[in-house]
């Protein structure tokens, strides 16, 4: 249920955000999750909406765009996309010194307001 | 009519700068800072207890639970500095608490200071603490199939650390599955497997700390 960690999270980032700059309403809040954070959509959709319940953010919509692993090879410089969290080998040349360069994000891409 | 606005924020954005001014002050003072995280009775508290029973460098521990100061008093008869943080509730700790935890901490001179999270494999692994290392403890009687499952920890960590490894005569694990799957996760975690109550490993793990302490202080 870490979703529900991050909805929390991100409630009161919204808030402080709308106070900042003085919308009327925010009508839409697209994320970029990666695919690292093994967030399920139908729990993250489920815990803001009753979480946004009685408070300003009540009825806005909430869009997920999940952000694919992407690795990189520190040993050959090799980068690829692959689906699998558990696997930090170099296809090409089998080293294991791989970073993940993407695939982290937990990050409010845009907004709509009024 | 609705208008678009970039913001390209993290979602944890307001907690992160108190993980940066944790970090920051961290590093004046030359203090290695680890987030101990693992399940419930993973056998967190008993394994600083061995620690610090060991450890050669000045510590201190900031206990993370949902209630009760049940593990603050079993470290503070160690006579080692520790503050009970509660979260009512909260599976995970968050930076904020940490940074008004440190108020009552001297961390001028310190060498460690140790985190116990709350009790969970997931959550507190999304939440920057300031740490150095995250370090994640997994005990035998948890089964071998943990790294897999959780991914995001195992893949973060410093170091694994499998405990309660006095009981594997007793119970079915496969150790090779569960070291091999921290190899593919994270090829370069430091791998150590204590019993903490007969002191096992406990010399390796803080050879580790102790490593950790000198690479920060270079
Ligand atoms: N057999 C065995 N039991 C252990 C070991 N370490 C911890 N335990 C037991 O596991 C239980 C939970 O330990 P605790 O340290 O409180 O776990 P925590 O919730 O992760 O802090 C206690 O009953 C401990 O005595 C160990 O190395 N071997
Ligand atoms: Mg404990
Ligand atoms: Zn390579």
């Amino acid at each position: 249920m870490h979703e529900l960690s991050m909805v929390e999270s991100l409630i009161e980032e919204l808030l402080k955000l709308q106070k900042e700059h003085g919308w009327e309403r925010i009508c839409a809040i697209r994320l970029r999750i990666g695919a690292m954070r093994q967030v399920i959509p139908e729990i993250m959709h489920f815990a803001f909406d009753i979480t946004v319940q009685g408070t300003a953010l009540e009825g806005a919509k909430l869009v997920l765009e999940t952000v694919p692993l992407k690795k990189k090879c520190r040993t050959c410089k090799n980068m690829w996309t692959d689906g699998d969290e558990a696997l930090f080998l170099c296809e090409k040349c089998g080293s294991s010194d791989v970073e993940l360069v993407e695939g982290m994000e937990l990050e409010i891409e845009s907004l709509e307001v009024e | 009519m609705p208008r678009k606005i970039n913001i390209k924020r993290s979602v944890l954005a307001a907690d992160e700068e108190f993980a940066s001014k944790i970090r920051e002050r961290l590093r004046k003072e030359g203090t290695l800072m680890v987030n101990l995280i693992g399940s419930p009775g993973a056998g967190k508290t008993t394994l600083l207890e061995a620690t610090l029973g060991e450890i050669p460098f000045s510590c201190a521990v900031v206990e993370g639970d949902v209630a009760t100061s049940r593990d603050a008093e079993r470290i503070s008869k160690t006579r080692t500095p520790v503050v009970q943080i509660n979260t009512q509730g909260g599976c995970h700790l968050e930076a904020h608490l940490l940074w008004k935890a440190l108020d009552e901490i001297p961390t001028s001179g310190l060498d460690v200071l140790f985190v116990e999270n709350v009790g969970n494999l997931v959550c507190p692994a999304e939440f920057d603490l300031g740490e150095d290392y995250k370090v994640a403890v997994c005990s035998v009687p948890e089964g071998p199939d943990k790294p897999l499952k959780y991914p995001h920890l195992f893949h973060e960590a410093g170091a694994v650390l499998l405990t309660k490894v006095d009981l594997i005569p007793y119970i079915d694990f496969d150790g090779d599955l569960f070291w091999g799957d921290v190899k593919k996760l994270n090829p370069l975690a430091s791998c150590i497997e204590v019993a903490s109550l007969t002191g096992k490993g406990i010399d390796a793990w803080t050879d580790v700390l102790g490593r950790w302490l000198m690479e920060k202080r270079r």
